[in-house]
Formats: structure tokens, C-alpha cells, sequence
């Protein structure tokens, strides 16, 4: 397993401007692929940021209302413009690139907090939506299923990871493990001091890499179109975000941060060859398991709404009529 | 009354000897009792105390004496040692949370061990650590599903796990399930990496977490103890320090914060007063086991059932299923 430096980028987003985001990301990952590295990490929600904003409207207020409704215009898609950029950067700059995305389905009008992972190759090689949004977060995002809790195999090591509080999941942590993740991304958007000795227990327990980023951004950096803007922040030390990304090694020892009240990007050597050899002293889904007593099953299935058969969409029936079941209450519909 | 008054006790033990170190028990939890506290804590196989020499050379490395020691006061339970400890509960009103090296009466295997007594004076609940960590697999056994309590006080729930088993996702889900508001970490872990932990248990279940290390520094090795110049050689000393165990002990509230310790290099009780109202209202931003969970993903299994080697009847057992079976076939021919 060869060494590679990684970089968690401390950055603002254009609030609810996609494609100005975007552009941050591109330039971002320039920046430090020109410092060597090989996997570049985004904050939560990076694109188009963070939806600051349900932590201080009251819950389906007018404002509130107009700002999801930007949110979900300027939401990313999978396999649109937006992503074609993002994949052909990582192409173009031989990298890894994890972003935080609000990211919603192509005709869908629920958004998702979810974490891309772009190969060198320029594909889209993952994804993963938050399982559990969080409070106020509750408002404005979807709950993701257990078909986006893979583990990417970079060469460099196997990459995954969890969003904000889901990283107080245990069994979702479980999960991960189980897939063999090394290197494991922490977006967040939690400015706790606390937050840090979780990152610090988590890269201890799966003896794995953790990469913690988180974004920065002031009142100031907010756009002057922006709904709600004057009743809702205040001016440049009003912080939306004070930062708070930090690299973890495998035996929770900090490599760099935790850098707060900055922009800034964080750089680390991290060889995936460690943290396998750091399971020597703990593999928590191998010799520090006890599956005879504790037994995790994950359902991994992709739980849409609605499943279309291809019979049903050319107007015949699916199954022989009088059949039971095909009735059209259940016709189509996947139990 | 929502508050618990705690006392998590960093002490030195005096190695492998049963009867001193419970009468150390009786003697710290009399003085704990008297600053009011109503949860008494001890450390990580405090009675009679951690088997040292497994890390400080090779292993089976002329340890004979040293094992015979271990399990010649190790406790056995019920036996005079835990009749003791009840007592002290007991007499002080209070509950205490004590590890030990632990064998059956007839049995040559020592398990790591936490007992829980009551203020009544009765043994309310036993763990044993499911996984030893390293070396401590030369030394000690596993325990099985059935000894993974959490005890009602009346005022607060409390349970937890023994050092490294802190670091088991599954086992923390299993006990933050049983709804667990009084985390009891005992260990040996030193450095701050260990508080980063705690710190983190505290927040992922929203309850508050007492870690309790002892304290012993190479001087307090009993002069008689059996090659006593081999115990702590030079060179495991110049690398380590002369603490065998610096402490490390610390109580956190359910947001993370830590509220006393951590206290390093020296004898200290902590004493803290849980304010248990606190454990609801954080739950309202993280419940791992309710609204922060995702049962219809993750389904975790646990088999709490004792696991004894032999299990004892008359003529041949099956296993259950054929058991159930013959069982079926019997009442099948009872109804026809």
C-alpha cells in the first residue's frame, strides 16, 4: 500500500449558488493537487452549502419556504452538467474527490444530504445519503436507505464514510467497518469542541484514517440575494460555520488541525498499510467481535417509493387478470 | 431528587492480594459515602488488581508464581469476597460498581469481571468482558451474552463495559438499547486518546459516563512479591515510566463535557453530582436507539443466553431444534 497525502478543504460555499460552488470546488482541488494530493474531501452539504438557515427561521415560515425552494433549484443531480464537472476535475487532476452535495433525484422534489466520491477516472463511484438528518435538518432533508453505506477501494486504501451525526450511529459505524474502510470521511457542520474526540474515538475503534471536514463561512459571505438575509444573519462576525476539519490516524492521534475560524486546507501522509496493521491491537468486525453474542444485519436493499415493471409501463397487465394481486392497487408497486 | 451524587475511585490496589484490596474497597467507599456519594466505582479488576507482568515480557515467560497468585485471590462468586463487598454496600447505603479478576469456584480460568451490589447488600448484576484485549487473552476468559446488565437504582440506570469493550459498537448498542443513564467505564487505558472516548460514548448516547483507572507506581510493589526484580525489568521501566498504572479517571456529561478529572498520578476520588434531567433533554438531539436510529437498516441480534461448557440431563440431548420437534410430535399425539 503505498503512502498518499490527503487534504480536507476548510472552505465557504456560495450559499445556494450551484454552479458559483462548483467553481469554488474546482479551484479548491487544483490548489491542492498541485501540493500532491491525491484525495481531496468537502464539507457537508458543500454544494450548494449548508441550509444554515433551519436552525434559526421558524419551521414552514414564508422565509423558510422560499429558501428550500431555492435550495431544491440549485440542488445537485447525479449525472447532470454539475457532476460531469466535478467528475472531469477529478479526471483531469488524477484525484479522488468526496464532496458534500444537497442532491436530489432528477424528478424529485425531496433533497438529500449526501456525500459523492468521484474517481480519477471521472466517474461517480459512490454515493452515500445520510441516513438520519439532524433536528432542524429534518425540514429540508430526506432520509437516505442501506444501499449507500459502500466502501470505495481507491488502490490507496478503501474509502467511505458518514455525514455530521450519523457518525453517533454505531451500527451504521458497524457497517462501514465491516466493508473494510480505511479511510473514512467525517464531513460535518458541528463547531463543538467535542466533536473533535469523536473523530479521535472513531479512527481508534476501526482503526482507520479519519478525515473530518467541515465548511467556514461568515454572514458576509452570504449572497445579497439570498431570502431572508437581513432578518436572518447579521454581519461578518456573525458565524454560520467557524470550521473545525481535523486528520485523524489510526491510533487517534490528530496529524493536522483542528482548524477553526479560517479558511484553509489540511494536508496528511496517510498509508492505509497502517491502519490494517493497527488492527492487530483492535479489529472491531474481526478478533475484537464477538459475533456468537452480537450479530449486525444490514439491509442493504435501494428502497424507492415506487418501482415501475416494464409490463406496466407498456400498458399490459403484469400478471395473468384474476390473478391475485393484479389489481391495480398493487399493480407496481414493489412491497 | 433528579441528582446522583457519584464517587469514581482512583486508587492503588496492593497486587494480587484478595483481602487487602477489598478491605481498600471498604475503606473508600466508607470515605465516598461520607462526602454523600450514592454510586460507588472502582476500577478495572481493582480486586486484586491487573496481572502486570503479561505486558512487561514475553508470554509464559516464567510467570508461574504470578499466575498462581492471580488465581489463588482471584474472587469467586458468591464467596467471602463478595459477601464483603455486599456488606459494605450495605452499611453505607450506597451502590457499588467494583471490578475483579473473577474464577468459578472449581474453575481455573479468570474472567474480567464488574459486580454491581446494591445498597440492600445483594449482588445486583455481574459483566464479564466479552473480548480481553492482547496479552489479557493469556490470562483471562470471555464472558457470553448473559452477563451484559443494566441496573435500576430507582433513581438512574446504570451498566457499561470494561476498558477496550468500550470500543465495541455493538455491545454499546446492545446496553445504550437497555436504556442505560450511568455509563460505567472501568479500565486501565491511559492518555488522552482514552478521554477523547469517554467523551464520545457520553455524546453518542447522551448519558453520563464515569471512567475509573487505578493508579500504581513501581515503588508499591509489595517487597515480598515473588521475583519481584524480574516484575518490572529496567527496560520496560526506561520506556515507560515508573507508573505501572497512572490513573486516568474522569466523569463526563451527557453533551461531552467533562465535569471532573481527568486526575493522573495520584490517589483521588472524584465526586460529581449528575443532574439526571439532563439525559432526556440531550436525547432530544441524539437517541441512537430511537429517533436517531434506523431499525428498519440495522437490525442487531444478541444472544443473552448462558453459555456454560456442559450442559447436564439424562439420556442423549439434541439441539433445541430437534428438542422442539420431539416436543411438537408429543403434542401432536396428545391432540390426535
Amino acid at each position: 500500500m503505498e503512502p498518499v497525502k490527503v487534504a480536507a478543504v476548510q472552505a465557504a460555499p456560495v450559499l445556494l449558488d450551484r454552479d458559483a460552488t462548483v467553481a469554488r470546488v474546482v479551484a479548491l482541488c487544483e490548489k491542492a493537487a498541485a501540493e500532491g494530493a491525491r484525495l481531496v474531501a468537502f464539507p457537508e452539504a458543500f454544494v450548494p452549502g449548508y441550509p444554515d438557515w433551519v436552525w434559526r427561521t421558524r419551521p414552514w415560515d414564508a422565509t423558510a419556504s422560499s429558501l428550500y425552494a431555492r435550495l431544491l433549484d440549485q440542488a445537485v443531480v447525479a449525472g447532470s452538467p454539475a457532476t460531469a464537472v466535478l467528475a472531469r476535475t477529478a479526471r483531469r487532476l488524477g484525484i479522488w474527490l468526496s464532496v458534500g452535495a444537497d442532491e436530489r433525484d432528477e424528478a424529485g422534489s425531496t433533497v438529500y444530504n449526501s456525500l459523492l466520491h468521484f474517481a480519477p477516472d471521472g466517474t461517480l463511484a459512490a454515493r452515500h445519503r445520510k441516513l438520519m438528518p439532524t433536528g432542524g435538518e429534518r425540514l429540508v432533508w430526506g432520509t437516505g436507505d442501506g444501499s449507500t453505506l459502500d466502501v470505495v477501494d481507491t488502490g490507496f486504501g478503501r474509502l467511505g464514510g458518514l455525514i455530521c451525526w450519523e457518525n453517533y450511529m454505531p451500527l451504521a459505524r458497524a457497517a462501514l467497518y465491516a466493508r473494510g474502510v480505511d479511510i473514512y470521511l467525517a464531513p460535518t457542520w458541528d463547531n463543538s469542541e467535542v466533536w473533535v474526540p469523536t473523530l479521535r474515538h472513531i479512527a481508534k475503534e476501526g482503526r482507520t484514517y479519519v478525515i473530518g471536514v467541515t465548511s467556514c463561512i461568515r454572514a458576509s459571505d452570504l449572497p445579497s440575494d439570498l431570502p431572508g438575509r437581513a432578518e436572518l444573519y447579521g454581519d461578518a462576525d456573525d458565524w454560520l460555520s467557524r470550521g473545525n476539519s481535523a486528520i485523524v490516524g489510526p491510533g487517534g492521534e490528530i496529524l493536522a488541525g483542528p482548524l477553526t475560524g479560517e479558511e484553509g486546507i489540511l494536508y496528511a501522509e496517510i498509508d492505509a498499510g497502517e491502519a490494517r496493521a493497527a488492527r492487530m491491537q483492535f479489529d472491531p468486525v474481526g478478533h475484537y467481535s464477538r459475533s456468537d453474542v452480537l450479530h449486525l444485519s444490514v439491509d442493504a436493499t435501494a428502497r424507492a417509493a415506487v418501482s415501475f415493471r416494464p409490463g406496466d409501463d407498456a400498458g399490459e397487465p403484469a400478471l395473468p387478470p384474476g390473478e391475485p394481486g393484479s389489481g391495480p392497487a398493487e399493480a407496481g408497486v414493489t412491497p | 431528587m433528579s441528582t446522583l451524587r457519584i464517587a469514581a475511585v482512583q486508587a492503588s490496589y496492593e497486587l494480587m492480594n484478595h483481602d487487602a484490596n477489598i478491605e481498600k474497597v471498604a475503606g473508600l467507599t466508607s470515605a465516598a459515602a461520607r462526602e454523600g456519594a450514592e454510586l460507588v466505582v472502582f476500577p478495572e479488576v481493582f480486586v486484586p488488581g491487573p496481572p502486570i507482568w503479561i505486558d512487561t515480557q514475553p508470554i509464559w515467560h516464567g510467570d508461574e508464581d504470578w499466575y498462581a497468585l492471580l488465581a489463588r485471590n482471584a474472587v469467586v462468586v458468591p464467596g467471602p469476597g463478595t459477601e464483603r463487598l455486599a456488606a459494605v454496600a450495605a452499611e453505607h447505603g450506597v451502590w457499588l460498581a467494583v471490578g475483579v479478576d473473577e474464577r468459578e469456584r472449581h474453575g481455573g480460568t479468570i474472567y474480567n469481571t464488574v459486580l454491581y451490589f446494591s445498597p440492600s447488600g445483594e449482588l445486583a448484576g455481574r459483566h464479564r468482558k466479552l473480548v480481553p484485549t492482547g496479552s489479557e487473552r493469556t490470562v483471562w476468559g470471555m464472558g457470553d451474552g448473559s452477563t451484559m446488565p443494566v441496573v435500576d437504582t430507582g433513581l438512574a440506570r446504570i451498566g457499561g463495559l470494561t476498558c477496550w469493550e468500550n470500543y465495541m459498537p455493538l455491545a454499546r448498542f446492545h446496553m445504550y438499547a437497555q436504556g442505560v443513564d450511568v455509563w460505567v467505564a472501568p479500565t486501565l487505558a491511559m492518555g488522552d486518546g482514552w478521554i477523547a472516548t469517554m467523551r464520545h460514548i457520553a455524546r453518542e448516547n447522551r448519558m453520563f459516563v464515569i471512567g475509573v483507572n487505578p493508579v500504581q507506581h513501581a515503588d508499591q510493589i509489595p517487597a515480598g512479591f515473588p521475583a519481584r526484580d524480574r516484575l518490572l525489568p529496567p527496560a520496560y521501566l526506561e520506556r515507560n515510566g515508573p507508573w505501572v498504572d497512572e490513573g486516568n479517571s474522569v466523569v463526563v456529561a451527557p453533551d461531552g463535557s467533562v465535569i471532573a478529572g481527568p486526575v493522573r498520578e495520584r490517589e483521588e476520588t472524584l465526586i460529581a453530582d449528575l443532574d439526571l434531567r439532563s439525559v432526556a433533554i440531550q436525547r432530544r438531539h441524539v437517541d441512537p436507539v430511537g429517533h436517531y436510529n434506523r431499525p428498519d437498516i440495522f437490525r442487531l441480534h444478541v444472544d443473552t443466553s448462558p453459555r456454560r461448557a456442559v450442559t447436564c440431563g439424562h439420556g442423549i440431548a439434541s439441539d433445541s431444534q430437534g428438542g422442539s420437534d420431539e416436543h411438537l410430535g408429543n403434542s401432536q399425539r396428545f391432540t390426535a
